[in-house]
């Protein structure tokens, strides 16, 4: 246990150490969130409705962490230390590479929610936003979306033959889902066409469950976001573990 | 009476549909050096990937501290050390937190503050790897090797990038480690390295065994091998290797100018 955590104080360096995961996840939101919040105000998200919207944005937001970790910073770490062969140097030690890999999920899924409560803080005291959700709901809505992002990332780490076609992959995803999921702008301004491909897309799913938990949304509601996140979870795992078995790693 | 650390009998080993290792046997004991040579692709460091466990033999017998490194890989490396061939850390690691990184792999580390000195390195531990030069990153690589306090140690190419002057430490080194009881496999392409460093030789061409035994015992090898009238006591071992190597075309000037 003593080994795990010094290798994760060392994950935990090197994250803070990257710009583009240390940025986007935990300054990039704050960022968005008020200038979206400077523009709006946290006003209804329509006249005479409920949720303001800047109570939408969080949930939102949120999600838009679970990217950056999910999509970007931790298929991109994955696939820098297999083509560097740093896994391979890890595995002729006797603490081997699902060590370091483990400590590379935790650390990236520990900045999630650092990301995520520095986003709630900043709601809370900017804007006074209303989690009416409970907490036990948004953190069932958060490891599951948390795990359907990773998980979709591995398996565009296994599917990418190297670096630099892993990168192509990540930025394509994610910034699609960024744009057309509602985690940036709410979905209900897209015109019918862009809400056809956006309900396509995993992320949407994950900002539809993330904005109900928050509204304090009943679970049972969500069965479809949760049963699609579910099963993204298993298929993606299942597929990158059965792609990675076939890779070389010496 | 010398311990047996590595045992290879009838090693195969075939990937991409090349076969790499092709029945190779040879022991190492405690406080011996073994070098494996070779041209490149001869199969050098596929055979030492089996040793470390790194690949499956595809059939054989490889056994290191009595045990089967594929089967017992964690095991067997609290008591061996890895240089490998290309590897690089983590770019943004400086030079002391990988070396604390890894003296946390293991239960009693060596003493990773005395050896960055020795190594030339204490100036460079406030350093991120990505900074250091190439004889910089082989000297923390070696470094590295050692953190487990071994009694194997796997080197390959250990001198590779190093200047003539830190090649010429580093065999000293080598020298008193292995006096104190630790046997040592070193790939290297060095003949120079070979011939002050090596009890034994591996001989290794297109993955075939060619020759196992004493540095004096490849000398006979050599020499029953070309004309007598060409053979002279005296020659390096980099000579004789050389008249017995497969012969490469070297660059002509038809294609540069």
């Amino acid at each position: 246990m003593k080994r795990f955590i010094i290798i994760c104080t060392m994950e935990l360096k090197l994250f803070t150490r990257e710009f583009f995961g240390f940025f986007f996840a935990l300054v990039f939101p704050v960022l968005m969130l008020v200038l979206f919040g400077s523009i709006y105000g946290n006003t209804p998200i329509y006249p005479g409705a409920d949720a303001k919207v800047m109570d939408v944005s969080v949930p939102a937001y949120s999600v838009m962490v679970i990217g950056v970790t999910g999509l970007m910073s931790l298929p991109l770490t994955l696939s820098n230390c297999k083509e560097k062969k740093i896994y391979k140097r890890f595995d002729a030690t006797p603490v081997g590479k699902k060590n370091i890999i483990s400590a590379q999920i935790f650390v990236n899924f520990l900045m999630t929610l650092v990301g995520i409560c520095i986003l709630i803080a900043a709601g809370k005291i900017l804007y006074h936003i209303q989690i009416k959700g409970t907490f036990l709901s948004i953190c069932i809505c958060l490891l599951l979306s948390t795990a359907a992002m990773f998980s979709l990332g591995f398996l565009l780490t296994a599917i990418g033959r190297d670096l630099k076609s892993t990168n192509l992959l990540c930025y394509l995803f994610y910034f699609i889902m960024l744009f057309l999921s509602g985690a940036t702008m709410p979905d209900m301004l897209f015109p019918d066409t862009i809400k056809k491909i956006s309900n396509l897309l995993p992320m949407t799913h994950a900002v539809d469950l993330m904005q109900g938990a928050f509204a304090g949304e009943s679970l049972t509601l969500h069965k479809m976001e949760l049963l699609i996140l579910g099963a993204l979870t298993v298929i993606c795992a299942a597929v990158g573990a059965t792609l990675y078995s076939k890779k070389d790693w010496t | 009476m010398s311990q047996g650390i590595v045992q290879v009998e009838n090693l195969n080993l075939a990937y991409k549909g090349l076969r790499a290792v092709q029945n190779v046997s040879f022991q190492i004991k405690s406080g011996e050096i073994l070098a494996i040579i070779g041209q490149n692709g001869s199969g050098k460091t596929s055979t030492v990937e089996c040793i470390e466990g790194l690949r499956k033999p595809d059939s054989g017998l490889v056994q290191v501290f009595g045990k089967d490194p594929w089967l017992h890989r964690s095991e067997i490396y609290k008591e061996m050390g890895i240089q490998l061939q290309e590897v690089e850390y983590p770019s943004k690691i400086r030079v002391e937190e990988q070396c604390r990184l890894f003296a946390s792999f293991y239960e009693r580390p060596a003493d990773w503050d005395l050896l960055l000195t020795q190594l030339g390195l204490d100036k460079k531990r406030k350093q991120p790897i990505h900074k250091l030069s190439g004889g910089e990153k082989q000297r923390l690589s070696i470094l590295l090797s050692l953190m487990g306090r071994p009694k194997l140690l796997v080197l390959d190419e250990l001198t590779t990038g190093l200047d003539p002057e830190v090649r010429q430490n580093m065999w000293i080194s080598f020298e008193n480690i292995r006096k104190n009881g630790v046997a040592i496999i070193m790939v290297s392409h060095y003949l120079d390295e070979v011939e002050a460093l090596a009890d034994k030789i591996l001989y290794l061409e297109k993955g075939k065994q060619q020759f196992f035994g004493t540095q004096q015992g490849f000398r006979e090898y050599v020499k029953s091998l070309i004309p007598q009238n060409e053979w002279k006591d005296n020659y390096s071992l980099e000579k004789l290797y050389l008249m017995i190597a497969p012969k490469t075309t070297g660059l002509t000037m038809e294609g540069i100018l």
